[in-house]
């Protein structure tokens, strides 16, 4: 479009007197009318009531105008408004450009409406520059594939798969193990209600039998690729490459328990882990009159600073079941700090002390001696050392990331934190979520989690899941970032940068190629890029330029 | 006349310049010298927008974030900073350096934007209006800046900034992690062969000069304008333009 | 795919009814998002900060609440409570008691103009009653919807026929004193309870002299105290002499873990206290503060390395160990008298401020509303949730989510407001 063709209108809002009672806007009218390419300039008492509304509609039409810009409040909160009127009016909403002479203006200068009008000038001359560069942008339309698949075949994945097939959207569930369940295969029971394990696996039947959700057992992943709604899958189970395509991607790879070998002279028979003794407990095989189980083993040290979080409580249930078995067993539990949170499982502790299980608290600097017959810990509340008496030592595991999780993370272009458990996008507020859209994560992949925090993280990512599987397409921002082929040299800066791995390199070639579906606009390739590159749509180098030149060149 | 700065604002959409306008709503006053460029977030700011904008006779340049960790997109701050360093070691070769300031004010912060932007113009104030409005020394400013501007697009210089933290945290092609100790000095160094290798440029646009001209025009050793004209030849930017006396003189082949 | 016909009842504002929301809005589904108060946000709207990442909480809470506000699928009942339901999943009936604002939703511009002039002071709860408000108001700036309400209770029109002054001042002519309070009936297949949480009232626990002593506060007030956008802006003051705090003490587990009062565990107040002393920490870094706990619970991503950063770069003693009570000296220091584990002896230990971590209780209405609903509550008065599967109620079509079932944080409550909304969806799609 040439200069000649542009036709800016500016609208300028008195905001009763909120701007109207300091700022001249009968000046800013005059003034804006000087300015190149303004087409029309006046004021409206309210911008953003109906006849304001329908004021900017109709001039749009009269005046044949093709930018336009609204100065007035804060852009955060109206610009949405104003653009979706420019819209009505058959204008590209892109085309649009506000000015904040209220909140940044008005408001905080009131004491000084001469200089505030000054600023109005400069902020309304700005944004005309800004507006003769604008370009219409489209908001892109992809497909959805309504399917999703699930990696990992325990309880969080069993119960995600479940989740969306009950929503009738088609499940691929996927677990490298022979059957499905995952470590609660090897439970006995399970608190708070301490029923069978069995209870809860029956969810496996659930799944199974489900006609929306295929199973793959002894099946791993080989390759991902895509973007949300589009991703393929290459599946490798006996020897058969299976190819799926789903919408989005549920992690539920759960974790594993830290081997126990090594520590506190694990034997395997008299000093054993919680998970060894749990089988113990299922085959009612569990003899000893003097148990004593050690917390945090492996954990919450230099090497694992974190507290896993379910170890207290399977302590706490297996030494209930051991009790109420056989009251006449002496049950110690030496640990750090009791993790028991919430109603439920606060009630469960009293319960365990209420019982006579004896809770003995241990410093990490002064961990517990296991001698033949008794083991020897210093207890700060009395200020010595306590002789307990053994017939088993029972240690309570970490639970760990599995090996293959960095593969995972690799192929599926998400982080790990530190410990290796997957990073969601934001720890308040999206915690299922990943930043790379359409990818979610729940249970132990995440975080060591119970069986009642892997469920109700399981319906969570579903329920992520389902919001884009349940659209037919997706709408994707105009604003976002391109790549010039012809500047680009495939460095790759931009690729590593991006915190949405909305940029790959296209082989053929060889540059850099943003997904628009996936870029957010942020513009930090843009700002990043050796070669400049990168154009971030409707913040473009050009348009920004333009206003600092404006301003600077303005006195 | 009172002097009254010129300051220019970068804020991001979802953290400062929520900030800003949460001061307006609480009706907090404040100097009216900021005039803001709203961006989505700090981390598009380019170092070379900051620049321009003291090319064009601005006085101060103010580029607000989400606090560290708060980023809206994850990271964007941290390459805000990032970039706001190097930005500082280009700026500090021509006294510029105190004309930036970057910092973070989050959403609920109104009062601190308000004070933020009336202690930097109050400093600004003191520093006073930036040398390129001295007649006297406006040719030399604008040369200083253009180098700078140079060695801000100059795509050595944006590449080391841009993968920074790659090169520091996960290492190079070969998994060798720099310290960042080093890394900074590649990065001094890169910085100030790139802001001379364009006053070199700057000085044989139009005719040819031999080395030690050169060298004495800008004030820098012989060997060393050697060692530059040698790599901008090899960049191709430079070439001889005759040979006086077996006493060579070079000339800028290209605009750049 | 099955056809949708149903909407939602989301009951509650806060997070976990705006994620609920929005994730059921996402998928397609209409939603009724129902909140007493004039705002929604809840309570993360109150907060400063949240851990473990010290995000600024209004800065990740105000992009949800304007997308709730705008999304097309969600229809915004304010000031609004249930009174009745009928029916059975897939086919809820719902009357709605609606108060009159008496402010017209779409003229008001939140321009301020009518709080200048109002001449009411009333406690500002939002504030927890640290400052005073007018009695035409907004709970706080970035409230959605972003428009203004009269408070009927305190408004001189109301009170003592007198006044209307905001009625002269709004330019928009927005105030409209003859609104009436409606009731509206809604129809919806399912729905979901996000009621969240009162705080537990210290001033029954005698020893602690809440409120006989003005240096010690709640968690809460605190937390508002040390807000950007607090009463203080954020320059932290004791109260009784307005100087700067340099002694900080916290109590946890107060209200909680306690048979005399609530034996459960709030779950979140190691959490929160550490991040509380860390603001305090930066704002001033001569603080030194001790938190008196029972047990340090902290099991969250992350949340043990938050209390190791407390302890080594923020100047926090973590003291095991129960506080008998508070004393007051003469310049109102708090004195906190308590057992010292390692040698059963009793100390006492001066602070300038001390924190109540008290614990998070059911809303007061928690049993109304479970009878009006027909759902089961526990022994406390939570609303019992199923052992394995926590977003069900003891009702079909009824799906529970965030604090009003057991205390929790603000992730757990948004992993349960998902959940619930699966669950929801799910509902609706059988029914």
């Amino acid at each position: 479009m040439s200069n000649e063709d542009i036709r800016i209108g500016v609208f300028i809002c008195h905001c009763g007197t909120n701007i109207g009672g300091v700022l001249d806007i009968t000046e800013l009218i005059e003034y804006t009318k000087t300015l190149p390419n303004v087409a029309y300039s006046a004021g409206n008492l309210y911008t953003c009531s109906e006849v304001g509304l329908s004021n900017i509609r109709e001039n749009i039409k009269e005046h044949n105008l093709n930018r336009v810009i609204v100065a007035s409040c804060s852009p955060r909160t109206h610009e949405p408004l104003f653009r979706s009127t420019c819209q009505e009016a058959g204008l590209n909403p892109y085309l649009f450009e506000m000015v904040n002479i209220r909140d940044q203006d008005s408001w905080v200068h009131m004491k000084e409406p001469q200089k505030g009008t000054e600023k109005a000038k400069d902020l309304i001359r700005m944004s005309v520059y800004k507006a003769s560069l604008l370009e219409p942008l489209e908001k892109m339309q992809v497909s959805v594939i309504p399917s999703a698949a699930v990696i990992g075949g325990g309880i969080a994945g069993m119960n995600a798969a479940l989740t969306l097939a009950n929503q009738s959207f088609k499940v691929s569930l996927i677990e490298k193990d022979s059957e499905l369940g995952g470590l609660i295969r090897h439970l006995h029971k399970t608190y708070p209600t301490n029923e069978d394990a069995s209870n809860i696996l029956e969810t496996r039947n659930l799944a199974e039998s489900h006609k929306e959700i295929d199973v793959y057992k002894s099946a791993t992943i080989e390759k991902i690729e895509g973007y949300v709604g589009n991703y393929k899958i290459v599946i490798l189970q006996e020897k058969k490459m299976i190819e799926i395509e789903v919408g989005a991607i549920i992690v539920a790879t759960g974790a594993r328990v830290l081997s126990p070998e090594g520590y506190y002279n694990y034997n395997g028979k008299t000093i054993i882990s919680q998970l060894e003794l749990e089988g113990l407990l299922k085959e009612n095989s569990v003899n000893a009159k003097n148990i004593a189980m050690i917390q945090c083993v492996g954990c919450r040290n230099e090497e694992r600073r974190y507290c896993s979080n379910i170890c207290c409580m399977t302590a706490l249930k297996n030494a209930i079941l051991i009790k109420e078995q056989n009251p006449d067993a002496n049950i110690t539990i030496i640990f750090r700090d009791i993790q028991a949170q919430g109603v439920t499982y606060e009630e469960y502790y009293r319960r365990a002390r209420e019982m006579g299980i004896i809770f003995i608290k241990y410093l990490p600097d002064k961990p517990p001696i296991i001698k033949e017959d008794h083991l020897e810990v210093y207890n700060e509340f009395m200020n010595q050392v306590i002789g307990i008496p053994h017939d088993l030592v029972v240690l309570s595991m970490p639970l760990i990331a599995n090996e293959d999780s960095e593969r995972l993370a690799k192929m599926l272009k998400v982080p790990l934190e530190e410990n290796n458990f997957f990073l969601e996008a934001h720890v308040k507020l999206r915690p299922v979520d990943f930043a790379t859209d359409g990818v979610f994560v729940c249970g132990s992949a995440h975080w060591p989690a119970d069986i009642s925090e892997s469920i109700s993280q399981s319906n969570a990512a579903a329920s992520r899941a389902s919001t884009i599987l349940s659209k037919e397409m997706l709408e994707v921002e105009g604003s976002t970032a391109e790549v010039n082929p012809d500047l680009c040299i495939g460095c790759e800066a931009c690729i590593k940068i991006c915190p949405y791995s909305a940029i790959s390199k296209d082989e053929e070639t060889d540059t850099a190629v943003v997904n628009k579906v996936v870029c957010k606009g942020c513009g930090v390739c843009g700002a990043s890029c050796p070669q400049n590159a990168i154009i971030i749509h409707h913040f473009t180098s050009d348009q920004i330029i333009a206003e600092i030149v404006t301003y600077g060149g303005g006195d | 006349m009172v002097f009254e700065p010129k300051i220019l604002g970068f804020l991001c959409n979802w953290c400062s310049y929520a900030g800003a306008d949460l001061a307006g709503v609480s009706r907090i006053q404040y100097p009216t010298n900021v005039r803001v460029i709203r961006v989505m977030c700090s981390g598009r700011v380019d170092p070379v927008f900051i620049a321009e904008a003291f090319m064009n006779g601005i006085d101060g340049v103010l580029v607000l974030g989400c606090h560290l960790g708060d980023c809206h997109y994850i990271s964007g701050n941290y390459e805000a900073e990032l970039k706001m360093k190097m930005l500082g070691k280009v700026l500090s070769m021509i006294n510029f350096a105190d004309r930036v300031r970057l910092d973070w004010v989050s959403a609920a912060e109104g009062n601190r934007f308000a004070e933020i932007v009336t202690e930097f113009t109050e400093h600004i104030r003191k520093l006073g209006p930036s040398p390129i409005k001295n007649d006297k020394l406006k040719k030399q400013i604008l040369d200083n800046l253009s180098a700078t501007k140079f060695a801000l697009c100059d795509s050595r210089l944006r590449a080391l900034v841009a993968r920074q933290r790659e090169l520091t945290t996960e290492g190079n092609v070969y998994g060798n992690i720099i310290p960042i100790e080093e890394f900074e000095e590649i990065l001094d160094n890169a910085i100030e062969n790139e802001f001379i290798r364009h006053k070199i440029l700057e000085k044989i646009k139009n005719e040819g000069k031999s080395v030690p001209e050169i060298a004495k025009e800008i004030k820098i050793e012989p060997h060393k304008v050697l060692q530059h004209i040698v790599t901008l030849r090899a960049r191709g930017l430079v070439d001889v333009d005759q040979i006086n006396e077996e006493i060579p003189t070079f000339i800028s082949i290209k605009e750049v | 795919m099955s056809k949708i016909s149903k909407n939602v009842m989301v009951i509650g504002g806060g997070i976990a009814g705006i994620q609920a929301s929005l994730d059921l809005a996402e998928r397609g589904i209409k939603v009724d998002l129902i909140e007493k108060n004039a705002c929604i946000g809840g309570r993360m709207a109150q907060l400063d900060k949240t851990f473990p990442t010290n995000d600024c909480s209004i800065c990740i809470l105000a992009p949800k609440l304007a997308e709730c506000f705008r999304h097309p699928n969600i229809t915004l009942h304010t000031l609004s409570e249930v009174k009745n339901l009928s029916g059975q999943q897939g086919d809820f009936k719902v009357k709605i008691f609606k108060k009159a604002r008496y402010v017209k939703e779409d003229e008001c511009i939140n321009c301020g103009q009518c709080i200048e002039k109002c001449p009411m002071r009333v406690e500002d709860e939002f504030d927890m009653k640290l400052r005073k408000r007018r009695a035409i108001y907004i709970d706080y700036v970035q409230g959605v919807p972003s428009i203004m309400t009269i408070d009927r209770e305190n408004c001189l029109f109301f009170t003592k026929n007198a006044c209307r002054i905001c009625e002269k001042v709004c330019e928009r002519e927005a105030i409209d004193f003859d609104q009436e309070d409606e009731e509206i009936e809604l129809n919806v297949g399912s729905i979901i309870v996000a009621t969240g949480y009162d705080i537990f009232n210290p001033k029954s626990l005698n020893s602690l002299g809440y409120g006989r002593y003005p240096n010690v506060v709640t968690a809460l007030e605190f937390e508002r105290l040390i807000s950007a956008s607090g009463p203080l802006g954020g320059h932290l003051t004791r109260p009784s002499d307005k100087n700067e705090p340099k002694k900080l003490a916290f109590i946890n587990c107060v209200g909680s873990r306690d048979i005399k009062n609530n034996p459960y565990c709030s779950s979140c107040c190691c959490m929160y206290t550490t991040k509380e002393a860390m603001i305090a920490y930066e704002h001033n870094n001569e603080i030194e503060t001790s938190i008196f706990y029972i047990d340090l619970r902290a099991a969250g991503k992350g949340f043990r390395e938050y209390i190791e950063r407390g302890e080594n770069k923020y100047a926090i003693s973590y003291i095991k160990g129960k506080v008998a009570k508070i004393l007051e000296d003469e310049q109102r220091n708090p004195i906190i008298v308590y057992e010292d584990i390692n040698t059963s002896q009793v100390k006492q230990f001066k602070f300038d401020l001390v924190i109540l971590a008290t614990t998070m209780v059911p809303k007061k209405d928690a049993v109304t509303l479970a009878k009006i609903l027909g759902i089961k509550t526990n022994d406390f008065n939570f609303f019992k949730a199923n052992s394995y599967y926590p977003q069900i109620s003891s009702k079909e079509g009824i799906f529970l989510c965030g604090a009003c079932r057991e205390p929790m944080d603000i992730p757990s409550s948004v992993v349960d407001a998902s959940g619930a909304a699966a669950k929801a969806a799910e509902a609706i799609m059988r029914g």
